[in-house]
């Protein structure tokens, strides 16, 4: 479950439909939680991932993952 | 700075000097040259697609056309000879998406700009704000969102996670920092609109007016369209004014900053829903050539429990925050079970708190470790006496001829399902209990209301019932149809819905105009190079972010008056100050990098510069070692360290943060300086051939050493008698 602040990397590209071409430079980046669901936490939600030098963007989860602190 | 090389920078540069000059006299000539320069910038930040060149090419021949003026000419023929002398640069830019040269790169964002969806230009406007600036900090923000109050107030603040402060104490607190800015400017009437382009002549028709729709308003107004926002409610605002509480966020708030919208000659068609008496064929033969959806997601999701349907106490939170804000101020009843565990959830508790209901009661099915809501939120929902009721589960809705009495639930305790590191709530069996009530208020998730767009039965959706868009343009699968903010993303936030509404804007003005949209998101721009706020290392790391003073709990259990009471201006001065110009110091660590091996003097420790390990920084540090020497800024490529003299100190600084003073040594002959006496000895022990006649004792420049030396030299010669 993800929480605002947790620390991610985008550790592949994802297999949802929401993916775009111009994510797959994400790859390999890493990032903070800014909006996950707050609703209802559901692991199908898109969550908003602010990622270093790449931007804020809404991604699944299933290319992301928490990194150790 | 030093001299530009990249070609595309350097059209760019030239570009901006000639509009500013306002030698382009004409509309049209300016939106072509304009037009140009938002192509242009477009290859800079590889964003461009393969009709971008083309395109660049064909509008500077139409500036060299139109030449109401010479300047006109030589810019459009600059342009075209910029395009075909450097055109594998240009090309390069477009298909490696990146700049060879790395200098469009050094116009590189700060993190907080890069991580604000909208690309505000944060430090810009932190510094602006320190420097009591006010009107032109909102000015800066308005490039890029026309609501900084209201974000002021509401914003998630994506940018805060990404503060580079925060890794060496916490944030600069930006959000509040702009609330108390615009509240500023607006009372002080320097909140004002930029210059508006003439009328265009076309027409633009967007279907609802939450902060999406009118953002796109906006920025489309602001370029000369014809805009009209047709919205169901009586007032605009969206999501703004009947979701979030007024004691979040005032509707005067609101109002101030949707009436500089309407002053821009944006119309409003309230209490007007499309798809029922306004229909998008009627809208095209008006004249409306493209079209907004930002209808946001109002529809509730169900709970799916036996009796959801059955009693009239039964609520969705959107629609009962709805009728509150709409003016509604009747309990729901005295003791009221909220479903769900996110921010909707805990906002329609708080409002039941202010309506006078006795009990408020929150069910949800985990534990508060997994509560979507903001740790924030919880905790003032708690102070003001909403009960919590973890791992919950509702299981129906009991009651008595047509009045609810009672919700059947369950315990559920936290099991990993298998293949899933992810803890599901599942019912305890025989552990069911009631709970009782007379009202009931779900908040478990908002959907779009697919029927309003029964217009357009050709419109792409998502699986997850969204509107599919091309993300980088907002462009749906229709011709001239684009949508931005929730529809699009699903319940998100204020800021997402703004900067999906100026992108929406942004590719509209290229679809009216045949010009080619871009392929990836815009990147954020930099508005302006801000000089620095002049702070002493020791001030920098002591000055700690300021509490935000909370109304007290008394008046906010009763009133739905402002929670958060805002800074006081000497707190927003000090708060800017915290900010560490990331906009110019790109963390690259040179500096640390030529002090530590090339010097070997290993005076600056700065563990905030990397994102993934920060170490500990403490910028009082540096002057324990430095010695003043020069290498770090000499090597500093944006020129965010700087050295210089002033009067009898040589002053070593960091994006204004005065690392090093030292007091410098003069030459006891001609007085030219020589440097800092720790500078002056490093030197000495570096090098054989020494720069101060240390055998007499006295500091001499180069120039009166040399001249002393061959005076010793003359007296030692044996006279000629
Ligand atoms: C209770 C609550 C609290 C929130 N708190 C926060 C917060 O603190 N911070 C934050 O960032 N976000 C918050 N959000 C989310 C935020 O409000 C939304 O993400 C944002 O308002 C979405 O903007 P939008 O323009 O896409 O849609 P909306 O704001 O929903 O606006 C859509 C507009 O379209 C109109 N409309 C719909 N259908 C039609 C039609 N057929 N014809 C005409 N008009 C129509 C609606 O009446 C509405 O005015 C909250 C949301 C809720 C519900």
């Amino acid at each position: 479950m993800l929480h605002r602040g947790d620390r991610v990397e985008i550790f592949r590209k994802s297999d949802d439909e929401s993916w775009q071409n111009y994510m797959d430079e994400f790859v390999g980046a890493h990032g903070i939680i800014t909006d996950p669901d707050t609703s209802i936490n559901d692991s199908d939600a898109l969550v908003e991932v602010s990622l270093v030098d790449k931007g804020t963007h809404r991604l699944p989860q299933d290319c992301i993952r928490k990194l150790e602190d | 700075m030093s001299e530009i090389s990249c070609p595309v920078s350097k059209t760019i540069a030239e570009l901006d000097a000639m509009i500013a000059s306002n030698r382009i006299k004409t509309p049209k000539s300016r939106r072509i040259a304009e037009e140009i320069r938002v192509l242009m910038e477009d290859v800079a930040w590889g964003r461009a697609g393969k009709d971008h060149l083309s395109a660049m090419a064909k509008l500077s021949q139409e500036l060299v056309k139109e030449s109401d003026t010479p300047s006109c000419a030589t810019m459009g023929n600059m342009i075209g000879a910029a395009l075909t002398d450097h055109s594998e640069s240009f090309q390069s830019h477009v298909n490696t998406h990146n700049c060879p040269t790395g200098e469009c790169v050094n116009l590189a964002p700060a993190p907080c700009q890069m991580a604000c969806p909208a690309g505000i230009d944060i430090p810009t406007y932190v510094t602006l704000i320190g420097m009591g600036r006010y009107d032109e900090a909102i000015e800066v923000i308005r490039k890029d969102n026309p609501f900084p109050w209201v974000c002021g107030l509401v914003c998630t603040r994506p940018c805060e996670f990404m503060c580079v402060r925060a890794r060496i104490d916490t944030p600069v607190s930006i959000k509040f920092l702009k609330a108390y800015a615009a509240e500023q400017a607006m009372s002080e009437g320097q909140y004002r609109n930029p210059p508006q382009a003439p009328p265009n002549g076309k027409k633009v028709c967007i279907v609802g007016a939450g902060p999406a729709g009118m953002t796109a308003a906006y920025y489309l107004a602001l370029k000369g369209y014809g805009v009209r926002v047709i919205e169901q409610l009586p007032m605009a605002g969206g999501m703004l004014m009947v979701g979030i509480p007024r004691y979040r966020l005032p509707r005067e708030v609101i109002d101030r900053e949707v009436d500089m919208i309407r002053e821009l000659g944006v119309e409003f068609e309230f209490n007007t829903r499309f798809g029922w008496r306004v229909h998008i064929n009627q809208l095209r033969k008006e004249g409306f050539e493209a079209f907004l959806f930002t209808i946001g997601a109002h529809k509730c999701s169900p709970m799916r429990v036996p009796g959801e349907n059955d009693f009239a106490e039964v609520f969705t939170a959107v629609s009962f925050l709805r009728e509150v804000a709409l003016g509604d101020r009747e309990k729901p009843g005295d003791k009221v079970l909220i479903i769900g565990g996110g921010n909707v959830a805990i906002d329609s508790a708080r409002t039941c708190i202010r309506l006078g209901c006795k009990e408020v009661v929150l069910a949800y099915r985990r534990t508060r470790a997994e509560m979507p809501a903001d740790e924030e939120e919880i905790e003032q929902a708690e102070e003001e006496g909403v009960q919590m009721n973890f791992l919950t589960i509702p299981v129906e809705i009991v009651g008595e001829e047509y009045s609810m009495t009672k919700m059947h639930c369950v315990r559920a305790e936290l099991v990993a399902r298998e293949g899933s590191t992810r803890m599901s709530p599942v019912p305890i069996f025989g552990s069911d209990f009631y709970i009782e009530i007379d009202a009931i208020i779900v908040a478990v998730g908002q959907r779009i209301d697919h029927t309003i767009m029964s217009d357009l039965p050709d419109l792409d959706w998502t699986r997850r019932n969204t509107i599919n868009v091309n993300r980088a343009t907002m462009e749906t699968s229709l011709e001239g149809v684009f949508a931005a903010g929730d529809d699009v993303l699903g319940p998100a936030t204020v800021i997402e819905a703004i900067a999906g509404g100026k992108k929406a804007a942004s590719a509209i003005d290229r679809y009216l105009h045949g010009l080619p949209q871009r392929q990836l998101p815009p990147v954020p721009v930099r508005r302006s190079r801000t000089e620095f706020l002049k702070v002493p290392a020791s001030t920098k790391m002591s000055l700690k972010r300021p509490e935000m003073p909370l109304l007290n709990y008394n008046r906010r259990r009763v009133t739905f008056q402002q929670v958060e009471l805002g800074y006081e201006e000497n707190a927003v001065r000090e708060e800017a100050r915290r900010c560490l110009r990331c906009d110019i110091c790109r963390r690259c660590g040179d500096c640390v990098a030529v002090c530590r091996d090339r010097m070997g003097i290993d005076a600056l420790h700065l563990g905030y510069l990397d994102f993934d390990h920060p170490v500990k920084s403490d910028f009082r540090n540096v002057a324990e070692k430095c010695i003043a020497c020069g290498a770090c800024a000499e090597n500093c490529k944006n020129n965010a360290m700087q050295i210089h003299d002033e009067g009898d100190e040589r002053i070593l600084s960091l994006c204004g943060i005065v690392l090093n003073r030292q007091k410098l040594v003069f030459c006891e002959s001609c007085g030219a300086v020589l440097g800092p006496a720790k500078y002056l000895d490093y030197i000495d022990k570096r090098i054989s051939q020494q720069t101060t006649a240390q055998n007499t004792n006295r500091y001499l420049c180069l120039n009166c050493s040399r001249k002393q030396t061959a005076q010793q030299h003359d007296e030692q010669v044996v006279p000629l008698f």
